[in-house]
């Protein structure tokens, strides 16, 4: 039965190729769009290298401090995390890091900037970087305040060209750091590992980090279970209740450990300017609307390509109207028409569905290639596929049953005449 | 004519709501993008107010003071970084300030007239600000050594945009910028305007204008901010070889500070990027929306015309000329355009009418509207055109035993 409907569908293809050509262009380039965006948000949030253990790990992103006149939102400051994060029930380990900082070197008298975090020696084992060469610094680096630097591939090859790195030295910002480890690039959107150059906290030109409450840095904490995180989100904004703060114009700090989806949901709702972390006052986060929002936006762009589609697929079915009066004069009911008329055009969604697979891949590889967004590895994987599989079905059918159930209503007399508004 | 193009419409009308559908989503998606479109080439034409060529900035990142405290040792740390740097040879004029052009961030506050708030951005700058950037004052004068007597008022530089807004027709120079109470309660010294100068946007060509207020930075005075910003005009000529050394005498001066070194050009281009790339991002995925219904309603009216074969043979039979036919055709599509596009303006008009219009002036408004409509007109039409044509080519005799 499926079989005849397909090879039905394959004849009706045949016979109007305009149509058809039409047709899989429409498709097929709103499945790229779709599928590129699935990309990039599945590049954005899925576990890989080195976030290998994100399912596991929450981080403090975000901290929001209030008065009775004004407030001040920006990431945590050392002193936020390092007195009130520590021994979380059910953290494993935790890490304190600098935000990138964008650092000049003069190689060869022309300037090239670098983004330069500064870590603890936990974050190395919180994350599970390989190593091209050499390893990571460890804690006692950073207790001794060593100047050792860990690089990117694309910086190895910006100070020593396709030599070996390990040992060597590199000066940025005026600091000289030798270098004890190499790690492939990882792209700048994975904000908690992103890098161009790691270097010990303690380098740091001032030690007067250490006394902020806010700004410039981020917690990571690696829980034994993604079960504890609610544990732990409690406890943390429990603790932000009792925060000395050192500065009279504020009398509260909000902040929480977040997951991935959360900070991004919490950075897409709240933009630069709008107050608590985009959530409540208690910090709760809202991960269900932010994926809603962006169904909605999927929808939204597809009502054109649907309708389009629809109106191309009346067309054809008016030009079909005397083989639906024979099959309904011979007993077809609503129904069967109905299925085989969504059968029909869902397989027309798949074939273009296929075509911009290609499409969405060869699209990727261009975006990577160009370097528009640094270190991305954006690529077709089985989830992106899945998800486009998914849209396409959805597509076919969104598009199909409108005109199926226009048809099945076709009378037969009406239909054999070849007529139907 | 129009009355009977109406009844043709209306006689398919479950076939045309569609096409009319469509029609309308094209129209939304046309008038988001040429809005901005609009916006930026408007913002382009305008003067920008300084002159960024042969510009450099050094930002200082340093332990910051709180807002409103003074750091005395970080202030008179800054002042001999702007001294020595001043000196230097490649160096034509140095100043240092708290925001600049094509910085990312920015300093605002608001005033009030007659109830309704104004936004302002605002920078804390040096005297030699007007000579690094080319500032032209239109009345009155930019900060000078005479300011240093100046006492119970603070001298400020307002742009012209804001002088129109405050006082209108009236003098500037001399006036008090209104401005809110102090958060804390404490009375504010008032800002007297001692100049006017053209224009200022600082966040670039595409940025819309706004008011800007300058304010006197003194970095001989005990109390104040330590500036962020170091803004120098380097001698025409000057490489970027000059860099290094000019790294090397700041860290010299302050080996536990950060310093970055950018030229406004630098600044500009990644400002460019940033407000262009989103928006071209958005056009080449809506050219290709509209390619698409293009083809499709191409296909569509087309395919109606083959259905309607015997009509139009009749018409040609009673006598219709061929372009007469082709006229009918393009008519409907044009009624079908018409009634699509009232629904869409009646939407689109709702935005200014609830001043949800954000960044977009009413001008830009109606340029985008009067725009798109037109394209979409244009549109529609060329769609209209082929089928159309093919109608003419209706042979009565054929077309009357067509069955």
């Amino acid at each position: 039965m499926l079989a005849s409907y397909l090879r039905l569908a394959l004849k009706v293809f045949g016979r109007r190729r305009f149509f058809t050509a039409v047709s899989l262009f429409g498709i097929s380039f709103t499945l790229v769009v779709l599928m590129v965006a699935v990309a990039i948000v599945d590049h954005v949030l899925t576990p890989r290298a080195p976030e290998t253990r994100q399912d596991r790990t929450l981080g403090l992103y975000f901290a929001s401090m209030q008065g009775k006149h004004w407030g001040w939102n920006s990431e945590p400051g050392f002193m936020l995390i390092d007195r009130y994060g520590r021994g979380l029930p059910g953290v494993e380990r935790m890490s304190i890091f600098s935000t990138p900082q964008d650092v000049p070197a003069y190689l060869a008298g022309t300037r090239v900037n670098f983004d330069l975090k500064r870590t603890d020696g936990e974050f190395w084992k919180i994350l599970d970087f390989t190593f091209l060469e050499g390893g990571p610094f460890t804690s006692d680096d950073v207790d001794q305040a060593r100047f050792v630097a860990v690089l990117n591939d694309t910086s190895r090859r910006r100070f020593f060209g396709d030599g070996r790195a390990l040992g060597r030295t590199i000066e940025v910002d005026g600091q000289r750091f030798q270098v004890v480890g190499v790690v492939p690039d990882v792209p700048r959107l994975r904000e908690v590992p992103f890098a161009d150059i790691w270097v010990p906290l303690t380098t740091a030109k001032s030690d007067s980090y250490r006394r902020e409450l806010m700004g410039g840095f981020l917690g990571l904490f690696l829980a034994r279970a993604s079960e504890d995180f609610p544990a732990i989100k409690e406890e943390f904004r429990a603790r932000m209740k009792r925060v000395e703060l050192t500065d009279s114009h504020y009398d509260s700090m909000v902040a929480v450990p977040e997951t991935p989806a959360e900070r991004l949901a919490n950075r897409i709702e709240v933009g630069p300017r709008r107050g608590v972390i985009g959530t409540d006052r208690q910090g709760r986060t809202h991960v269900g609307r932010f994926w809603a929002a962006l169904g909605l936006l999927a929808l939204l762009f597809m009502l054109l390509p649907t309708v389009n589609l629809v109106n191309l697929n009346m067309s054809r079915i008016m030009e079909r109207a005397s083989e639906i009066g024979v099959r309904k004069a011979f007993g077809a009911t609503a129904g069967t028409l109905i299925g085989q008329f969504v059968v029909e055009n869902v397989a027309l969604t798949l074939a273009g569905g296929a075509i911009g697979l290609v499409l969405a891949a060869a699209v990727l590889r261009a975006l990577t290639a160009s370097g528009l967004i640094p270190y991305a590895q954006l690529q077709m994987n089985g989830r992106v596929f899945l998800w486009g599989l998914g849209l396409a079905v959805i597509f076919g059918v969104l598009s199909g049953a409108y005109p199926a159930w226009r048809m099945s209503r076709l009378h037969p007399v009406q239909a054999l005449a070849g007529g139907g508004r | 004519m129009t009355r009977h193009l109406l009844k043709l419409v209306w006689n398919r009308k479950r076939t045309n709501l569609l096409l009319m559908a469509e029609i309308f989503f094209s129209f939304l998606v046309l008038f988001a993008i040429v809005t901005v479109g609009v916006f930026y080439a408007d913002n382009f034409r305008r003067p920008l107010g300084y002159a960024y060529e042969n510009v450099w900035r050094v930002a200082i990142e340093m332990p910051q003071a709180r807002p409103g405290e003074t750091d005395p040792a970080a202030l008179s740390r800054a002042r001999q970084l702007l001294v020595e740097v001043g000196q230097m040879p490649e160096v034509a004029a140095a100043s240092a300030a708290f925001t600049s052009p094509y910085d990312d961030g920015e300093w605002t506050s608001e005033y009030k007239v007659d109830g309704h708030a104004y936004d302002y951005m605002m920078d804390e700058v040096t005297d030699r600000f007007r000579d690094v950037l080319g500032l032209q004052v239109v009345r009155g004068r930019w900060f000078s050594a005479e300011d240093d007597a100046a006492a119970g008022f603070e001298p400020v530089v307002i742009n012209a945009r804001m002088a129109r807004e405050i006082f209108g027709e009236g003098e500037a120079v001399g006036g008090i910028v209104p401005q809110e109470k102090s958060t804390d309660g404490e009375p504010r010294t008032e800002k007297r305007v001692i100049g006017v100068i053209g224009d200022f946007r600082q966040h670039g060509e595409f940025s819309a204008p706004t008011d800007y207020v300058f304010l006197r930075h003194r970095l001989e005075k005990a109390k104040g901010n330590t500036p962020r910003l170091l803004l120098l005009r380097v001698r025409v000529g000057t490489t970027a070889g000059f860099e290094e050394p000019l790294m090397a005498r700041l860290r010299a001066i302050a080996p536990d500070w950060s310093f970055k070194i950018e030229s406004l050009e630098e600044l500009r281009a990644s400002n460019h990027r940033q407000r262009l790339a989103p928006v071209l991002a958005a056009g080449v995925i809506a050219g290709f929306l509209l390619l698409m219904v293009a083809l499709g309603l191409t296909g569509v009216l087309w395919q109606t015309v083959t259905q309607r074969t015997r009509e139009i043979g009749l018409r040609r039979a009673k006598g219709a000329t061929a372009k007469r036919i082709h006229r009918q055709i393009l008519g409907e599509v044009a009624v079908m355009t018409s009634l699509a596009l009232a629904l869409g303006v009646a939407i689109v008009i709702q935005f200014p009418l609830l001043d949800l219009l954000g960044f977009v002036s009413t001008g830009v408004f109606a340029a985008s509207l009067v725009l798109s409509a037109a394209a979409i007109y244009l549109l529609a039409l060329a769609c209209g055109y082929y089928p159309g044509l093919l109608a003419t080519r209706v042979q009565p005799a054929a077309a009357l035993h067509y069955d």
